[in-house]
């Protein structure tokens, strides 16, 4: 096994005192640098925990909600107000571990892009096993194979998909800690190109996360209160935030981290959150390219605006 | 390479049967030259990345050279009958065809392969001087009736123009990839793209360390080849050099193998796990039945796990019909052939090793 595996390995099973610390003496210099590194770690809905483990462990003082999500409040009294981004992506579980040692899948619930289960098809995963993240790929039919013979050009589904991790029996897939409902995402491989652009599955959601993570490290409410939240679950019920609002409101003001299409950073009121959340809501779009992609790509100049306003946003600003 | 094949092979040695132990070895070497080639990146027509790797595994003894083509050759051995094993150097991908206004790059498939597993993938652009990273582009949108074929696919590297792609060193003829690893599964089995064909150049190059000169009775030329994925031209020149001096040719490439569920079942059976494979007919070549059947004898005498097979596909050693050259493609099983999943078991490519071993010494 090579060493960045390995790296990687105890890089998502964090939660160990050991492991935070090693992760606090690694902190990223940059909201860029941190980017990078929480794009790199699997997160499939409703299974945030490793993310959530290594937010916790860069992040003195916050702590996990009821919900799972990771929450800091600086400042006390009123105003509160809360700022929120999200940790969950899309994804799947497994559904069934055949006698031959390949596993079958079930999209978990919850939104997903338009061709997000063709993601799968030929590709490398990350399943989130037992004992550690174990490497496999999901099968495609070989082109010499098919060759001269009706191709079925309809959208690959999770349906169609077998996940081959090197197994011959269904006892050497449960052996390397897989079972029904092993959740696993994409191989997560960062990839920077042209000047200052990451592309990665969620690259957008992960700088936000990392750009208020890094405000949050540094930046106090001058008056009252101020949460930071890295909330579980939005693509599914909203689960996260909705528990951060009933548990640590009510807000006066709320912010959620999003992605757009717009350039730079830009700032929508929204109505339906705000009901959602019983307060004066809006989206902060930080623009990315190729959205939905396994090459969803960020400017990390951008990054590093966004964690200038947001900590502008702490400490006071309008 | 594999930690855990080291300390398998250390305790194996240490107190396990000799046997058990010699095979831990050869499969970490395996592992450790089919990782080196597979991480070097070769587009048919780029390939000098993985011929300059071949070269630097070869063994010190070992005279390459490199013909107008590109193809290495090493000879071993005098007198006739020649042999000549071959295996490719090039994996597939794509070329820029053009590089537009906007800064993005249409791109022209080299080799076959579903364009769909490369839409919205990272990608590395191989201009000959440096490489260049850049995405291929997803589709702008699904549409309402949606199709898994992707439009004509294209790649950006970030340029805003076509100046700003061209002062990247971007130009029409420069390859195009996806970034690529070589990854361990579980037991001894492997991933990674181009497979297809490092472990033939890997079987190769081990076979030629281990082989055991003082045996031979005649040539045996060990060849890499160039730009097999778009039509065997690399073969060509190298079956046209030779003329009727071979006697034999020993493609030595992929068997595609339908060991997966979704894969049609009526041929292509051979699994993997079960040894190296006799590419006995494929959609280029008919191996003769003879020859089949002695080299079969001759792995059962080596106690090297053969399978036989017929699959789809061209392979190398057809290039040389037309000299009357008697081609038996030898081969191992993969799977997801063509992919950036490739699949194949380190067991088989040690098979593969010995079997171009046993055929260069004894037969």
């Amino acid at each position: 096994m090579r060493l960045a595996p390995i790296l990687a390995m105890t890089l998502f099973t964090g939660g160990t005192a050991h492991a935070r610390a090693a992760h606090a003496q690694a902190a990223p210099a940059t909201a860029a640098q941190l980017a990078v590194r929480l794009a790199a770690i699997p997160a499939p809905v409703g299974y945030e925990s490793r993310l959530a483990d290594t937010v916790l462990a860069l992040l003195p003082g916050a702590r996990r909600d009821r919900a799972g999500s990771v929450v800091l409040t600086a400042g006390t009294g009123t105003p509160r107000r809360l700022i929120a981004c999200r940790l969950d992506e899309p994804g799947w579980v497994v559904g069934g571990i055949r006698s031959d040692g390949y596993l079958t899948l079930r999209r978990l619930p919850g939104l997903a892009p338009p061709l997000f289960d063709q993601q799968l098809e030929g590709h490398r995963v990350s399943l989130l096993g037992e004992r550690g993240v174990v490497p496999g790929v999901v099968g495609v039919r070989s082109v010499h194979l098919t060759r001269g013979r009706r191709v079925d050009d309809s959208p690959y589904t999770a349906d169609d998909a077998f996940v081959d991790v090197g197994a011959r029996t269904e006892a050497e897939a449960r052996g390397l800690g897989l079972r029904e409902t092993t959740p696993l995402t994409l191989e997560k491989r960062p990839h920077r190109y042209g000047d200052s652009l990451l592309a990665a599955p969620v690259a957008g959601a992960r700088a936000g996360c990392a750009a208020l993570l890094r405000a949050a490290a540094g930046a106090r409410p001058a008056r009252g209160s101020v949460t930071a939240a890295f909330v579980v679950e939005q693509g599914l019920s909203g689960r996260g935030i909705l528990t951060a609002v009933n548990a640590g409101g009510p807000f006066e003001e709320v912010v959620v981290l999003d992605t757009g299409r717009e350039a730079g950073v830009t700032v929508a009121p929204d109505s339906t959150l705000g009901r959602s959340v019983r307060a004066p809501a809006a989206r902060w779009r930080l623009r990315v390219r190729y959205a939905g992609t396994p090459v969803e790509t960020v400017h990390l100049g951008a990054v590093a605006a966004l964690e200038r306003r947001i900590a502008e946003w702490i400490r006071g600003a309008r | 390479v594999s930690a855990r094949l080291v300390l398998t092979a250390a305790l194996l040695t240490a107190g396990a049967p000799a046997r058990l132990a010699a095979q831990a070895i050869e499969l970490a070497e395996v592992e450790r030259t089919l990782e080196t080639l597979a991480e070097a990146y070769g587009v048919s027509g780029m390939e000098g990345p993985v011929r300059d790797e071949v070269r630097r595994l070869l063994p010190p003894w070992a005279k390459a050279e490199t013909d107008t083509a590109g193809n290495l050759w090493v000879r071993v051995g005098s007198g006739g009958p020649v042999v000549v094993f071959v295996a490719h150097l090039d994996e597939i991908g794509f070329r820029v065809s053009a590089v537009r206004d906007d800064g993005t790059l249409e791109l022209e498939r080299l080799g076959g392969f579903f364009p769909s597993i490369f839409e919205g993938r990272a990608a590395l652009v191989h201009t000959g001087a440096a490489v260049v990273p850049g995405v291929i582009l997803p589709r702008d949108s699904v549409g309402d009736t949606p199709r898994r074929s992707p439009p004509p696919l294209r790649a950006d590297v970030g340029a805003g123009s076509r100046a700003d792609a061209l002062a990247r060193g971007v130009r029409v003829g420069s390859t195009v990839t996806m970034p690529k690893e070589y990854t361990r599964l579980a037991g001894t089995r492997a991933t990674g793209r181009s497979f297809d064909d490092r472990v033939g150049s890997a079987a190769l190059l081990v076979a030629l360390r281990h082989l055991d000169r003082s045996r031979l009775r005649h040539e045996v030329i060990f060849l890499w080849s160039v730009r097999e994925e778009v039509g065997l031209e690399g073969a060509e020149v190298a079956a046209r050099a030779l003329g009727t001096t071979a006697a034999r040719v020993h493609a030595v490439d992929t068997f595609v193998s339908a060991d997966a569920p979704f894969e049609l079942q009526a041929f292509g059976s051979a699994p993997l796990g079960a040894g190296a494979v006799i590419r006995a007919v494929d959609n280029s070549a008919i191996a003769p039945v003879p020859l089949v059947d002695s080299l079969r004898a001759l792995a059962a005498s080596r106690g090297i796990p053969l399978q036989l097979g017929a699959t789809s596909g061209g392979n190398d050693g057809s290039a040389f019909a037309p000299w009357g050259v008697p081609d038996v493609p030898i081969a191992w099983p993969l799977r997801y052939a063509h992919s950036p999943a490739e699949v194949a078991d380190l067991a088989d490519v040690t098979a593969l090793a010995r079997l171009v071993r046993a055929i260069a010494e004894d037969w």
